[in-house]
């Protein structure tokens, strides 16, 4: 592992530490340091990973609203589905160059210092503001907001958490009913 | 040489060369069976038990895939649960004189494997047309002749539907359909209160039953997960993998080889028949030489013809069997120019259990009867009704607890469908060999020129318009026209390439498939096809090949091959 990539690293790690009140397990973020791969079900900080596309405070930012838009509550949140780590692969990996930089345009135009200085309600309300200006206006592409938020939902509920603590993925329905009253299943369904 | 000849040799193991070896090594024929890819046996299928949260980027094609296969993802497929199933583009390259797409696996299966399974056999009303209507040339084969084999490959391959007496889209031997969901229920009975038109369930090669012979123990039903494309370790579906190569393995007659690509026949000019086929080992490049009495290509419509027409001699120097003319000629696909979605209002307390691998179909209207258009031919659609998942809040400011409340409830009910329309066949619309271009294994791509014309251009108004004006008499809302620009080969049913016809100077092909100018080369896959239809056409082609096969058995009895 090259240094700066280790550097890097571990100033997510602090942040993210930062971030959720510095409240993280010291052997989990050298544990993960050391593995560097996000286990299911660890503390939610210690979801550290070497960031391939987001750089200076976007995994920060990214995290943050990420977790104003699902944060865990009496169910698990979007950090603890490794949510940031998500958005940043699909950035790297599956977004266009367009894509990529109409992502990187958005975020300077966030305004993330200001929305990292906020505590958990300000955030939240700081995000519900942008999504709201977003959606009111006429875009060329998909806004910076819309664009995380859209990632944040998609990484949450494919994610093994987040289907499994709010409905029911049956992996092998052996059979088709077509027309049944909602009434009659027992939990909420997984909709493809 | 010896251990390189055989009684028969098909090649290709994709629909048609999967009936073809199963057929022919029944009926007691050595076979060698060849295909370009690598080997595939039934349960080895990599991704097929994955969950979504175990497939990386959510399952969305990546831009790696993007740049290694920029044909491929043209159509969506090439996902992380998918992409082993489609070619390198960068290997596998060709000449698009017009935009055209080439979908291909190349392995063995072929494109059995990921196929949609809607299984619709063609009408007396599409054997007719062209000669009703001075097109082309007619089809040399009626429905009557046809129609048993459609009763036999269905039986074994298992189709689901539902019998609806329509004479534009026969019934067949059927499993249980499955079931309409309850909006789609609704839109059934409304668009024939509204409008007079039909909506059916799809007809499709998964098993809602057993089957009804005991020809394929390693096959169970469909488990309603709709993973097909990933192929079903159940074996719910039909494909070459897990229904027809089994049955040819089991009579002890098949030599499957894999990695073989058949770039040549070899003809004999003393006996006026083709002898073998040549072949390059994918992987090391070695040349062999495979002899035996009769040659199946199932190749698909664009590799089969491909190697015809680089099978060049002093007898056919414009391609093997190419005493017409129109080898190569006649590329036909299926109008796909878009469709329709809207909102569905209310049945928010009902529901459907499982996924379902099928959806509904809206038969032919256009032409058929009364019904009278500027253009020729019709079409179809295929669409489903569904309950909307989290991505509906994704332009939404709901937050927090309200979120993950909100989107463990069903959402409301969407309804979309595609439309897929009859292309006639134009000499002008063909492939060439681009011998200016080699691949990496030193042979010549396929050029290809075809485009939709006048009668597919004035098709695609009614297609769109149509499904516009159906959702919006049943009383849909936020009714959306989708309008796509196609390019043929987009709808993966390439075909007519070899076309078949009782005059030689006019077909490549004779009635029972063989080529006219040498009866012991038969050509099974969609080239033979001398009109499209609008209908999926697997299940012809495997009613075709069953056909072809048994009447090469017979002639090879009779000495006549």
């Amino acid at each position: 592992m090259i240094e700066s990539e280790v550097m890097r690293r571990r100033e997510v790690l602090r942040r993210i530490a930062l971030l959720t009140g510095g409240a993280v397990a010291a052997p989990a973020v050298l544990a993960c340091l050391q593995a560097c791969a996000p286990k299911e079900g660890a503390p939610a900080a210690a979801a550290a990973w070497t960031p391939k596309f987001f750089k200076g405070t976007q995994a920060e930012v990214v995290t943050a609203i990420a977790d104003a838009i699902l944060p865990k509550t009496d169910t698990a949140g979007a950090l603890d589905a490794n949510v940031p780590a998500f958005i940043d692969a699909m950035l790297a990996d599956v977004y266009a160059a367009d894509a990529q930089a109409r992502f990187n345009q958005g975020f300077e135009e966030f305004g993330g210092k200001a929305f990292l200085e906020r505590d958990q309600a300000g955030r939240s309300a700081y995000v519900k503001e942008s999504l709201e200006k977003a959606l009111a206006a006429e875009h060329a592409g998909k806004p910076f907001i819309l664009t995380t938020r859209e990632l944040t939902l998609l990484g949450f509920y494919t994610s093994k958490v987040g289907i499994s603590e709010n409905m029911e993925y049956v992996a092998v329905p052996t059979a088709f009913h077509g027309c049944v009253p909602i009434s009659s299943l027992p939990k909420p369904v997984y909709w493809e | 040489m010896e251990t390189n000849s055989f009684d028969a040799i098909v090649v290709g193991t994709g629909i048609s060369g999967g009936w073809a070896a199963k057929e022919l090594t029944e009926k007691g024929l050595k076979t060698l069976v060849l295909d370009r890819g690598r080997m595939i046996k039934h349960g080895e299928y990599p991704t097929a038990l994955k969950d979504p949260w175990e497939l990386p980027y959510a399952n969305r094609i990546t831009q790696e895939t993007r740049t290694r296969k920029p044909v491929q993802s043209r159509t969506g497929y090439p996902t992380p649960a998918n992409t082993h199933w489609f070619v390198d583009d960068l290997d596998h390259p060709y000449t698009e004189i017009n935009k055209f797409d080439w979908l291909r696996g190349y392995h063995v299966g072929g494109r059995s494997l990921m196929w949609a399974r809607q299984s619709y056999r063609l009408s007396p009303l599409d054997f007719e047309s062209n000669a009703k209507e001075g097109v082309a040339i007619p089809w040399p084969v009626s429905y009557d002749e046809i129609a048993p084999w459609y009763d036999k490959v269905e039986t074994f391959a298992g189709i689901s539907g539902s019998k609806e007496n329509l004479p534009q889209l026969p019934d067949g031997i059927f499993l249980p359909p499955h079931d309409l969901n309850c909006v789609e229920q609704e839109f059934k009975l409304r668009l024939d209160q509204k409008m007079g038109r039909k909506l059916i369930i799809g007809r499709c090669a998964n098993l809602t039953a057993p089957l009804t012979h005991d020809e394929s123990p390693q096959r169970g039903t469909c488990q309603a997960r709709n993973l097909c494309i990933r192929g079903c370790p159940y074996g719910g579906y039909f494909s070459s993998v897990s229904a027809t190569l089994p049955s040819a393995e089991r009579t002890g007659n098949m030599t499957l080889l894999a990695n073989q690509i058949v770039h040549e026949l070899i003809y004999d000019h003393e006996k006026g028949r083709a002898t073998g086929v040549r072949t390059l080992d994918a992987q090391t490049g070695k040349a062999t030489e495979y002899f035996s009495k009769i040659v199946f290509l199932c190749a698909s419509a664009l590799g089969s013809a491909y190697i015809l027409l680089n099978s060049t001699s002093s007898r056919f120097p414009d391609g093997f069997g190419n005493d017409s003319g129109e080898l190569g000629h006649n590329i036909m696909d299926h109008n796909k120019p878009g469709g329709s979605s809207a909102q569905v209002e209310g049945h928010l307390d009902e529901a459907y259990t499982g996924r379902r691998p099928n959806g509904f179909y809206i038969p032919r209207y256009r032409n058929v009867g009364k019904d009278k258009r500027a253009y020729l031919r019709g079409f179809g659609y295929q669409g489903r009704a569904q309950r909307t998942n989290f991505a509906r809040y994704n332009d939404s400011t709901l937050m927090g607890d309200e979120l993950k409340k909100a989107i463990r409830e069903a959402g409301p009910w969407s309804i979309g469908m595609t439309a897929f329309g009859e292309i006639l066949p134009y000499h002008e619309n063909h492939m060439k060999i681009d011998h200016s271009r080699k691949d990496k294994h030193g042979l010549p791509v396929i050029a290809f020129d075809a485009i939709v014309r006048e009668n597919e251009i004035e098709m695609q108004k009614d297609m769109r318009d149509d499904a516009a004006e159906m959702m919006e008499a049943v009383g849909y809302k936020n009714v959306t026209v989708r309008s796509d620009n196609f390019n043929v080969g987009n709808s993966i049913h390439e075909m007519g390439t070899a076309r078949m016809g009782a005059d030689p100077k006019k077909s490549v092909l004779n009635k029972y498939n063989q080529v006219h100018a040498c009866k012991n080369v038969f050509v099974t896959d969609g080239s033979f096809m001398v009109s499209s239809g609008c209908q999926n056409p697997s299940l012809t082609y495997m009613a075709f090949t069953a056909r072809a096969a048994n009447h090469a058995v017979e002639e090879l009895k009779k000495g006549n091959l």
